[in-house]
C-alpha cells in the first residue's frame, strides 16, 4: 500500500533537436511538421517522482494538459516516472490559455484525483518548458492548489513519518553567487526541479529497485492506454470562463523577429607579427570595453 | 553495511553469462558496470562463436542463454563466407578459408556488442532478480578490501558493500587485477591493439555486394601492405545494416616502429576491394546558406538536416526487405513503388531546395579501439586471487592464432567454469583458494581453448596448409620451407607438430608471427598471383578529430589517467599509438592532452590508469 | 529605445468604444511596484535596473498623459531600513518595506502573501498620493526580477492578485493600443489606454513576442486584469547612476504572518557557493588553451596579466582544467581548473569582450561563448575554427603579441585618463 501520493505535471513539446525540428519561413515554428515529444524539463520532474516510487513505493499520477495527441508524451512520463494513472485533460476550450488558465485547468484536474479520496503529497513540475512557456505554470498551480511552493529543487527526501519533506533548492542570485538553501517544509508540498536535479540512488538494494521499476515502467508504458484517463472541461467541470482564452489575462500581441540578432560573425584579420596593427587593437579593445559603438 | 554473496565486477559478455548461469544455478549476484548502460563501453572485433571441440566440452552461448539465443538475440549475420585477400597495392589475391572459418564451430555470428550485451543484460538480469541480485550499472568499483574474513567493494557512487565471492569480469585492463595485485599489467608483447570502424551500409546492398542473403554473412581478411608493415591484419564483417572495418595489429610490432593506429584502419578503408565493399550514395555536406545571417543558415541547415534524416531513415528501410514490408504493414505506404516515388522526391527536394549534391562515398558511423589479450603468452596460469576469480579478457584469455582471433566465447566459456565454483562454494560456504580458486583453476585449464591457448592445433594447421596448396613454394620463403614439406605430409606433420608443442609454443611464436608471414609473404603472393582490382572512386576519409567528435562522451571531470614518467620512452611513443591521439609531446615532455580518451587502455602499462567514474567517459553506440 | 511612445492609439481619427477602460482605470490602477531582491542588505543588479526602467517609463507616462504617477519599490526582509535608504538615489519615489525575522530568508508562501498583501492596500498609497487612496484597487504595473526568486514570486503573486504575467522581458513600451480580440473585446476594436507592451524573446532566439495585460472588455466574461505584470531579465536595462539628490519617502508596512505559513516552512540552511570566480561580473573574459603549451607556464602568466589589465576574468577550455601541462601549483591549482571550463561541460558565458588565447575553437567550447558580444582571437592557425566566431582574428604567437598588446592597452589608457584630466 502507497504511503505516498505523488502527482507530476507534464508537458508535451516540439522536438527542438537538430534533424526533427522544422521551422516556417517566417522564422516561426512549423508545429506540423516538428515532432512532439516530453519536455526535457517534464522529463526531469518525471525522474524526480520515480525517486519517490524507488525509494518510498509511491503511488504516481501524471497530467498534463493538451490536445489528444498529447498522449505521447504521457507514455513517456510513465517510462520514465513508473507512473500508475496518467490523466491527460484535454478540450478544446482549453486551447489558446497563457498561465493562469492553464493553472486553473491542472489545479482543478489535481484536485479531482483527490477528491476521489486519495490526497496528493507531492506535486512535481519541470522548472520551465522550452518552447514559450515561462516558468509560472507550476508555481500558479500551486498558489491556487494551496500547496507550500518549493522552487529549483536539486535533491530532497521524504520523512513519511511526519509528513514532512527535506529539500535543497539551489537559488541564483544574478551578480552575486549563488545558494544552495536547504529547506523541510510539511506536506503537501508543490515542487518544481531544477534541470541540475540528482537522485541519490547510493544502495545496492536502491539501485537494484530501481532497475525493477524501470523494467516495469517499461512495461507499463507499452500498454499506457490502459492506465490513461482523457478528461474534458465538463467533466472535470471547470468554469469555462476561467480556461482557455476567455480565462487568459494575456494575449499575444504580435510576433516579429528581433532586429538586432546578430549576422554570421566575418573575422576582420589582424597580422600578429606587425606592430601598428596591434596597436589598433588595442584601441578596440579600449573602445568594446568602454562600450563604444562597436560596427 | 549491505552483503551479497556475489559481486561480478564488469558487465561484458562474460560478465553477464557469469550473472546469468549463476543465476540459474539458483544463486544470488549483482553485477557492477561502469557504464551508464550496460554494452556501451564494449566493442568487439565481431565474430560471437560457439564451438564443438573433438576433445572436451565448451560451454556455449546457447548453452548459457537456451534457444532464446538463436530466436531473439540481437545478432547481425551468421557468417557463411571467410575469405583471406593477400594485398599488394590494387592487386588482390584470395584464399577461401571458410573451411578454417568452420572448424570445430556450431556456428559464427558476425555481432555489435552494444546492442548485443543489452540483450544478454536483459535476460540475466530477469534470472539474477529472482535470486535477489541483479544488474547495477553506473558504478564503478574503486576499492577492494579484505578485512577480517570480510570482503568489502568500495565504489565511487555507493556505500560500501560486503561480498563472499568475486568474478571479475573487468576487461583487459582490469582494474581488480591493479587493485589487489593479482597480475601484472599486460605488455606490449602480450596484446594486440584493434581498431575498428562502423559503416553504414543499407542490408539489400550488403547483400548484392558480399554476393549473400539476408541469412548469410561474409568475412573478409586482409594481410599484405595494408598493414603498413606491421604483423597483425585486417577484417571487413559484415552485419545487418552496417559493416565492420578493421585492424587487429600486435602491439609490439607497433611499439618497434609506431604508426597512428587509425592509419592502419584507413589503409584498409582506402584498398580497392574495401573501397567496393563499402561505397555507397553519400549527400556531401557543404556549408549551406553561406552569407546569410546565422539565424537564416540555422533555419536551412536545421531544415536540411530534418529532410536528410528522413531520407537516410527511409532508405534505410527501404534498402531492406524487413523494412519495407514494416512500412507496408504499418500503413504508412502502400506499395513498395509509393516508397521508391518518395524517395525521390525527398532526393530532388534536397537537391533543389537546399542545394544538396550526392556523391559516391563511404558512411562512417563510429571509430573505436580496444586492446586484446594474446591468451599464448598471457594468460592467467592461475586465474584468481584469494576469493576472486577473473575470466575472459581480465584473466587474459583470449586465442589468437592466424586468423583465429576468439575472445566472446572463451570469456562466456570462463565464466561458466567461474560460476559453477563459486556456486558450488556457496553451497559449501567455503570461499578459500583451496577450494573455490584451485578448483576453477583445474576446470579452465580442462578447457579446449585453454589448449588451443597452450598448443598447436595439427588439423587446424592443415586447412592453411591444404589451401595454400596453389601457392609457389619460393615464395614462402627459404625459412617455411622446411616446416612446409615438413607438414605436408600428415605422419610427417603430427611428429613436427609434437616436436613443435614439445619446444613450446612461446618459443616458436616469434618464428611463425613475423612480419614475412604478415606482411613480405602475402605482399609478395599479392604482387605475383594476384589480380587488378580498381575502385571507382576514393574516398573521403574521416579525420580522426571528426571521429572523435562524433564519439559520444560524458566527459568525468576528474581525470581517470596520471602520467608517471612524462619522458619514458614508452609514452613517447603514445603520443603516437594512442589511437584517439590523448597525448602530446612538448619540450621532450609527453603531456595528456584531452578529453577524447575511448578508454582502450593503451597507456595503461605506464600510467596511473583507472576507468572514468560511473556513467562518465565513452559510450559507444554500435560496439 | 524603451521608452519609445507613439501616438498610433492616440491618434483622433479612432473612435473610442463605448467601454472604456480609460476613465475608469486612471484611478483604480496606480504607480508602477518593483519588487526589490536584495542580499545582505544590498540590492541585486536587476533590482536598480528594474527601478531605472520604471523610472524612465514612469517620467514619461506622465509627460504623456500629465499625471504624476509613482515608482514604488517594495522591499521584504530583515533589517532592511538602510536598503531602503538608498533605493530612491536610483529612481524609486516611494519605498514601502516589510520588517521581519520570517522575512529574513526569501520564502514563497510567505513574501507571496505580504506582497499581495501591500498591492492591494490602500494604506501606502495615503502617503505615496494621497488624493488617491480612495480609489485605489491594485498598482497599475508590477516589475519582478526573471530570476530563480522572482520568476516564482512574481507567478505566485499574480495568481493571488489573479491578474496576467509576463515573463523574461528584455523591452517595455507604454502605449494605448486599439484592440479587436474574439473573447476580449467580442471582435470590436477598443482602446485600451495604458497599456504595457511586454517584449519577450522567443524560445528559438529569432523571435520578439509581445504579450499583453488585458481587461476582459467583453460584457459576457467582464473582468479586470490589473496590474499588467512581468518578470525582467537580468542585465538588459541600466541602472540609473547613484543620485543623492534624488528624494522618495520610506514607508514602513507592517506585515501579517500567520503562524500556520511560518510552521509549513523552515529554512534549515542556507550556504552561498562562493566561488571567485565570476564570469557574469566583468565585461571581459580572456579565456586559453592548449596554444600556451611552448611555455606553460610563462604564457598563463602572460595571459593572466592581460586579464589583469582588462579587468576580465579568466576562463580555460577543458583539455587545460585536466592540468596536461606542467605549471607552478599556484598558477595550476587556481587557474587549470574545472570551474573555469567555458563550453559545454562548462560555463556559458556572454561578456562584452571575449579574447581567446590560443584556443582552436572545439564546437564544445565554442558552445560556451559565442553569444559574446564581440569576440577576439588569438591564434598561429589562421584556419582553425575559432576564426569563424571572431569578430577580429590576430594570427601570431601570443608570446610575441601579448606583450606588445598589454603594453599597448595600458599606454592608451594612460593617455585617456590625462585628456580626462586636462
Amino acid at each position: 500500500m502507497a504511503s505516498l501520493r505523488v502527482a507530476v505535471i507534464v508537458k508535451m513539446e516540439p522536438d527542438f533537436s537538430e534533424g526533427n525540428v522544422s521551422y516556417n519561413s517566417d522564422g516561426t515554428l512549423n508545429r506540423a511538421e516538428t515532432k512532439n515529444i516530453l519536455g526535457p524539463h517534464s522529463a526531469i520532474a518525471c525522474r524526480a517522482a520515480f525517486y519517490t516510487k524507488v525509494i518510498y513505493g509511491a503511488e504516481i499520477y501524471v497530467a498534463t494538459m493538451g490536445p489528444p495527441i498529447a498522449d505521447s508524451a504521457l507514455q513517456q512520463a510513465q517510462l520514465i516516472s513508473n507512473a500508475d494513472n496518467l490523466y491527460l485533460f484535454s478540450d478544446r476550450i482549453f486551447a489558446g490559455a497563457d498561465t493562469l488558465a492553464t493553472a486553473e485547468v491542472l489545479k482543478t484536474g489535481i484536485n479531482m484525483i483527490q477528491e476521489q479520496g486519495k490526497k496528493v503529497d507531492i506535486v512535481f513540475s519541470g522548472h520551465r518548458a522550452s518552447d514559450g512557456e515561462t516558468g509560472q505554470t507550476g508555481p500558479q498551480t500551486a498558489w491556487k492548489l494551496g500547496y507550500t511552493f518549493l522552487g529549483n529543487v536539486i535533491s530532497y527526501y521524504v520523512d513519511i513519518e511526519n509528513r514532512k519533506i527535506r529539500a535543497k533548492r539551489l537559488i541564483s542570485l544574478q551578480g552575486f553567487y549563488d545558494i544552495i538553501e536547504e529547506v523541510e517544509a510539511l506536506l503537501p508540498v508543490f515542487i518544481t526541479v531544477d534541470p541540475l536535479y540528482k537522485a541519490n540512488y547510493d544502495t545496492i538494494t536502491q539501485r537494484l529497485a530501481f532497475m525493477k521499476h524501470r523494467k516495469e515502467a517499461s512495461k507499463k508504458a507499452q500498454d499506457y492506454k490502459q492506465y490513461l484517463n482523457v478528461l474534458n472541461a465538463q467533466q472535470l467541470g471547470v468554469d469555462p470562463k476561467l480556461v482557455g482564452l476567455p480565462g487568459s489575462p494575456t494575449i499575444v500581441y504580435k510576433v516579429e523577429k528581433i532586429p538586432k540578432a546578430k549576422p554570421t560573425r566575418r573575422a576582420t584579420m589582424v597580422d600578429g607579427s606587425d606592430r601598428g596593427q596591434i596597436v589598433e587593437l588595442a584601441t578596440k579593445i579600449n573602445q568594446v570595453l568602454s562600450g563604444a559603438v562597436v560596427e | 553495511m549491505e552483503n551479497y554473496d556475489v559481486a561480478i565486477i564488469g558487465g561484458g559478455s562474460a560478465g553477464l553469462a557469469a550473472l546469468q548461469h549463476l543465476s540459474s544455478l539458483g544463486k544470488q549476484a549483482v553485477l557492477i558496470e561502469a557504464a551508464k548502460t550496460v554494452g556501451s563501453k564494449n566493442i568487439s572485433g565481431g565474430i560471437l562463436y560457439s564451438k564443438k571441440p573433438k576433445n572436451g566440452k565448451v560451454f556455449n552461448v546457447e548453452d548459457v542463454y537456451g534457444e532464446q539465443f538463436f530466436h531473439d538475440a540481437p545478432v547481425e549475420r551468421l557468417i557463411t563466407k571467410y575469405i583471406l585477400h593477400t594485398t599488394s597495392r590494387d592487386k588482390l589475391y584470395s584464399i577461401d578459408l571458410t573451411s578454417a572459418h568452420k572448424y570445430q564451430a556450431n556456428f559464427g555470428y558476425s555481432v555489435l556488442l552494444n546492442s548485443l550485451n543489452s540483450w544478454f543484460a536483459q535476460i540475466a538480469n530477469e534470472s539474477a532478480e529472482k535470486q535477489g541480485g541483479g544488474i547495477v550499472p553506473g558504478v564503478h568499483v574503486s576499492n577492494i578490501l579484505f578485512d577480517e574474513g570480510k570482503t568489502v567493494i568500495e565504489t565511487d557512487e555507493l556505500k560500501e558493500f560486503g561480498v563472499k565471492a568475486i568474478i571479475a569480469a573487468d576487461g583487459v585492463n582490469s582494474e581488480v587485477a591493479d587493485l589487489t595485485g593479482a597480475r601484472q599489467k599486460f605488455s606490449p608483447e602480450e596484446l594486440y591493439q584493434g581498431v575498428k570502424v562502423v559503416v553504414k551500409l543499407p542490408e539489400d546492398i550488403i547483400n548484392e555486394r558480399f554476393e549473400i542473403s539476408s541469412e548469410e554473412g561474409a568475412a573478409h581478411l586482409f594481410a599484405g601492405d595494408v598493414t603498413l608493415g606491421h604483423i597483425g591484419g585486417g577484417f571487413v564483417y559484415t552485419n545487418r545494416g552496417t559493416v565492420s572495418v578493421g585492424a587487429v595489429y600486435h602491439y609490439d610490432s607497433l611499439m618497434s616502429h609506431p604508426t597512428e593506429p587509425h592509419e592502419l584502419v584507413d589503409a584498409l578503408l582506402d584498398n580497392h576491394l574495401v573501397r567496393e565493399f563499402i561505397k555507397d550514395e553519400v549527400p556531401i555536406k557543404e556549408e549551406l546558406g553561406h552569407g546569410l545571417s546565422k539565424e537564416e543558415q540555422l533555419k536551412i541547415r536545421f531544415g536540411a538536416s530534418k529532410l536528410l534524416k528522413t531520407w537516410d531513415d527511409l532508405r534505410t528501410e527501404f534498402y531492406s526487405v524487413r523494412g519495407r514490408r514494416n512500412l507496408i504493414e504499418t500503413g504508412k505506404y502502400k506499395s513498395e513503388q509509393e516508397i521508391k516515388a518518395r524517395l525521390d522526391t525527398i532526393y530532388h527536394d534536397l537537391n533543389t531546395k537546399y542545394g544538396i549534391k550526392f556523391s559516391t562515398d563511404y558512411v562512417e558511423l563510429e571509430y573505436s579501439a580496444k586492446l586484446v589479450p594474446d591468451g599464448k603468452r598471457c594468460r592467467m596460469k592461475r586465474p584468481f586471487l584469494k576469493n576472486i576469480l577473473f575470466i575472459g579478457d581480465a584473466a587474459g584469455r583470449g586465442i589468437f592464432i592466424g586468423p583465429r582471433i576468439e575472445g566472446l566465447n572463451v570469456g562466456i566459456d570462463d565464466a561458466v567454469r567461474a560460476a559453477n565454483a563459486v556456486s558450488r562454494s556457496i553451497e559449501r560456504n567455503n570461499f578459500s583458494s583451496d577450494y573455490m580458486g584451485e578448483f576453477y583453476t583445474k576446470s579452465v585449464e580442462e578447457s579446449p581453448y585453454t589448449r588451443d591457448m597452450r598448443e598447436i592445433d595439427k588439423d587446424y594447421l592443415k586447412i592453411f596448409l591444404d589451401a595454400a596448396k596453389g601457392v609457389p613454394k619460393d615464395i614462402i620463403g627459404s625459412r617455411y620451407g622446411t616446416i612446409i614439406r615438413l607438414m605436408s605430409s600428415g605422419t610427417l606433420r603430427g611428429l613436427a607438430v609434437g616436436f613443435a608443442n614439445m619446444l613450446g609454443y612461446d618459443r616458436l611464436l616469434p618464428l611463425v608471427e613475423s612480419e614475412e608471414t604478415y606482411v613480405q609473404v602475402p605482399t609478395e603472393l599479392a604482387e605475383r598471383l594476384g589480380r587488378l582490382v580498381s575502385a571507382t572512386y576514393t574516398p573521403k576519409i574521416m579525420s580522426i578529430s571528426q571521429r572523435i567528435a562524433n564519439l559520444q562522451y560524458d566527459d568525468d571531470s576528474v581525470s581517470h589517467i596520471r602520467i608517471i614518467d612524462s619522458k619514458s620512452d614508452f609514452m613517447k611513443k603514445m603520443v603516437v599509438l594512442c589511437p584517439t591521439k590523448c597525448y602530446s609531446s612538448e619540450n621532450d615532455e609527453v603531456t595528456l592532452q584531452h578529453e577524447g580518451c575511448i578508454e582502450c587502455g593503451t597507456c595503461a602499462r605506464e600510467t596511473q590508469w583507472k576507468h572514468p567514474r560511473g556513467e562518465k567517459g565513452i559510450a559507444y553506440r554500435y560496439g | 529605445m524603451a521608452n519609445a511612445f507613439t501616438d498610433k492609439g492616440n491618434s483622433p481619427q479612432t473612435i473610442k468604444a463605448e467601454i472604456n477602460s480609460g476613465d475608469v482605470s486612471r484611478d483604480k490602477y496606480l504607480h508602477t511596484y518593483v519588487i526589490v531582491e536584495h542580499e545582505d542588505g544590498k540590492p541585486l543588479p536587476v533590482s536598480l535596473e528594474m527601478l531605472g526602467e520604471a523610472r524612465r517609463l514612469v517620467d514619461n507616462f506622465n509627460d504623456k498623459y500629465s499625471s504624476k504617477e509613482k515608482v514604488v519599490a517594495l522591499v521584504l526582509g530583515s533589517g532592511v531600513r538602510n536598503l531602503c535608504e538608498e533605493l530612491p538615489f536610483y529612481g524609486a519615489d516611494a519605498v514601502i518595506y516589510a520588517e521581519s525575522q520570517e522575512l529574513k530568508n526569501s520564502i514563497n508562501l510567505i513574501d507571496t502573501k505580504v506582497i499581495a498583501d501591500i498591492a492591494k492596500d490602500k494604506g501606502p498609497i495615503r502617503e505615496i498620493s494621497p488624493d488617491d487612496s480612495n480609489d485605489f484597487i491594485r498598482p497599475r504595473y508590477m516589475f519582478f526580477a526573471a530570476d530563480n526568486i522572482g520568476r516564482q514570486l512574481s507567478s505566485t503573486v499574480m495568481a493571488e492578485l489573479e491578474s496576467g504575467l509576463a515573463s523574461d522581458i528584455n523591452k517595455l513600451i507604454i502605449e494605448d493600443l486599439e484592440i479587436k480580440h474574439e473573447h476580449k473585446t467580442k471582435g470590436k476594436p477598443i482602446v485600451y489606454e495604458k497599456t504595457l507592451e511586454m517584449y519577450r524573446p522567443d524560445f528559438s532566439g529569432f523571435l520578439w513576442t509581445t504579450i499583453l495585460c488585458l481587461d476582459n472588455k467583453n460584457p459576457a466574461i467582464q473582468r479586470d486584469y490589473h496590474p499588467q505584470a512581468c518578470s525582467i531579465i537580468p542585465g538588459v536595462f541600466s541602472p540609473l547612476s547613484r543620485d543623492t539628490s534624488r528624494k522618495g519617502i520610506i514607508i514602513n508596512y507592517v506585515p501579517k504572518i500567520s503562524e500556520e505559513d511560518v510552521a509549513k516552512v523552515k529554512v534549515l540552511d542556507r550556504t552561498a557557493i562562493t566561488s571567485s570566480i565570476d564570469f557574469d561580473k566583468h565585461k571581459c573574459v580572456v579565456s586559453f588553451g592548449r596554444g600556451i603549451k611552448d611555455s606553460p607556464e610563462d604564457n598563463t602568466r602572460l595571459v593572466l596579466k592581460l586579464a589583469e589589465v582588462l579587468d576580465a576574468e579568466v576562463g580555460v577550455t577543458l583539455p587545460i582544467s585536466k592540468r596536461p601541462f606542467n605549471v607552478g601549483e599556484s598558477i595550476g591549482s587556481k587557474y587549470f581548473v574545472p570551474d573555469r571550463v567555458i563550453g559545454t561541460s562548462g560555463r556559458k558565458v556572454n561578456p562584452l569582450l571575449y579574447i581567446a588565447i590560443g584556443i582552436s575553437g572545439a564546437v564544445q567550447h565554442l558552445a560556451g561563448m559565442k553569444e559574446s558580444e564581440f569576440v577576439i582571437s588569438i591564434n598561429t592557425d589562421e584556419y582553425s575554427q575559432i576564426r569563424d566566431e571572431s569578430d577580429i582574428f590576430v594570427k601570431g604567437s601570443l608570446e610575441e603579441i601579448l606583450p606588445v598588446l598589454i603594453e599597448e592597452i595600458r599606454e592608451q589608457r594612460a593617455k585617456m585618463i590625462m585628456r580626462v584630466k586636462e
